[in-house]
Order: C-alpha cells, then structure tokens, then sequence
C-alpha cells in the first residue's frame, strides 16, 4: 500500500483510478476528431467531463483532480496543442472546484445538474483565460454562447456519467 | 431535493439569460460603425467603416501573418495562417460579435462613437 496524506491507496483503486484516466484520455483524443459544431473557439461537448464528474462522485475531489490533471496533460503531450493547455488547466481546474463543492448539495441522482455547472464554470474559466492571453474584453462577448452550448453538453455528459453509475450498481460492483 | 431544486432553477436562470443575450448580440445589435483592430492587447487601428475605402491590411505577430479585408464598409479576416482558421469562418463583422484569432492575439471589435482616437 501506498501512503498518500493520511490515507492510504490500495493497488485496486490506483489501477481503477489509472483505467479512468486512461478512459477519459481515450474519449478527448476521439472528440479533437468530431468536426466544429461553430466558428467559436473553444466550443466544444466536452466529453471526457464524463469521467470527472463519475469519478468526483464514486471516488472524491482528490481522486478526480488526478483523473482530470494527468488527462489534461498527457492528452496536450499526445495532440500537441500546447496553446490549448492554459484554456484546458483555467476552465478543468474551475469546473472541477465548482463540482467538488455542488456535490455536498445535489446527490447522485441530480449529478447531470452538476455537470451542467460544472461546464458554466469550465466556459467562465477558459473565458477568463481567453480574456488574460488576449488582453481584451472582447472575447466576452463569447462567453453567453459558450454557456448555452455548454449547459447542453454538459447535462448530456451529466447523463452520462449518471447511466454509468446505474449500471455498474446493477451489474458490477462498484 | 430542495437543494437541488434550487440549483436546477439556477441553472435554467443562467440558460435563459445566455440565450436572451446570445439573441441580443446576433440579431439586435446595430451594424458596427467604428471598429478597432487589436494585436496582443495593443490598439493598431481604429476604423469608420463608412469612410473606409476597400483596402486589405496585412498584420504581423510572432512571424505569423493575417489579413484583414475592408469591402463595402464591411470588415472581415481574408487570411490567416492559424492552425484553426476560426477567425476567417466567423465571417464578416455585421453584429456584436468580435472577430478573434486566438493564435495570432488579434481582435477585430465594434467600438461605440466617441472611443479613443486612431493610433494606427
């Protein structure tokens, strides 16, 4: 076992912690191939928030800022888009805050409202970064149309997320 | 449930208002007059459309290059040697909407009259 903080981690949770990494890598590698729904940068269905927000409600805030880091870095070593990483890291890093925080107040059966905001969060994040690397206010003027286009995807990832949780109670254990 | 009752009304307040600005911006903002060119946060030019001849202004940054094409007192990105090209399919500059390269630090904005004067 390996220590980390007080606690402790079992080889079973590292491995499953490692195939849902290596899951949510998947899922981001195959979306970049998903044409552009519009001509706005950052766009996007953000499919691999299935698995942060399934990971932040079976396993916990800590395990999922695992899960979401590694992903994000190893999946910009993979595309090499290194100018996409400051977005990647501002809006994952709110988004992730954000549900950490919601899961106290919305259980497990309103998750996808969780990931619904967990995707504003994420479109404010990559906003506020846009706003920071371009110096200029302009970029807000995207942030409504991010936000609606994100509510969308992310109460369909929410849903998602929410499917894989019923059916592991049902077929597997957890 | 009462909490989440309250956060699925949050989240449809934050929808509705969105889509109500989103409408706003794309179909009731009037047709930009003045427009300022910014690169990396510094102003280049700052345009009236309706004395504008049709002219194309070439920007450099970073070694990377974009053109800018003024046609009929209209504004919009011609070229742009950006991996994404979102710049050039966001069209022409008819609403509220700015034009942004974000490889290259460009925006090209509607400002209200009475902005700050040409730099370029």
């Amino acid at each position: 076992m390996l220590r980390w903080g007080d606690k402790f981690l079992d080889i079973r949770k590292i491995s499953r912690l490692g195939l849902l990494t290596a899951l949510a890598l998947i899922i981001f590698i195959v979306e970049l191939r998903l044409p552009d729904i519009a001509p706005i940068a950052g766009m996007k269905l953000g499919l691999a928030n299935i698995i942060t927000v399934y990971a932040v409600y079976t396993y916990g805030g800590a395990e999922a800022a695992l899960i979401l880091y590694a992903r994000i870095l190893l999946g910009t070593l993979m595309t090499g888009n290194f100018s996409a990483l400051i977005f990647s890291l501002s809006g994952g890093t709110l988004c992730l805050i954000g549900m950490i925080l919601l899961k106290k107040a919305i259980d497990i059966k309103h998750m996808w409202l969780c990931s619904v905001f967990g995707a504003i969060l994420h479109n404010i994040g990559q906003t506020a970064a846009a706003v920071a690397v371009m110096r200029t206010l302009a970029v807000i003027s995207y942030l409504p149309f991010l936000m609606i286009s994100g509510c969308i995807a992310g109460a369909f990832t929410g849903i998602a997320a929410q499917l894989i949780v019923s059916r592991i109670n049902k077929y597997g254990k957890k | 449930m009462k909490k989440s009752r309250i956060a699925l009304a949050a989240a449809a307040a934050v929808f509705v208002l969105s889509a109500a600005i989103c409408i706003y911006m794309l179909f009731f903002k009037p047709k930009p007059q003045y427009v300022r060119i910014t690169s990396g946060g510094k102003t280049l030019y700052t345009l009236d459309l309706t004395k504008e001849k049709d002219r194309l202004i070439t920007v450099e940054y970073d070694g990377r290059k974009n053109v800018i094409e003024i046609k009929d007192g209209r504004i919009h990105m011609l070229e742009a040697d950006c991996p994404d090209h979102v710049c050039i399919d966001t069209g022409w500059l008819d609403n509220g909407l700015p034009i942004v390269c974000m490889p290259n630090r460009l925006v090209i904005e509607a400002v209200g009259k009475g902005s700050d004067a040409a730099v370029g």
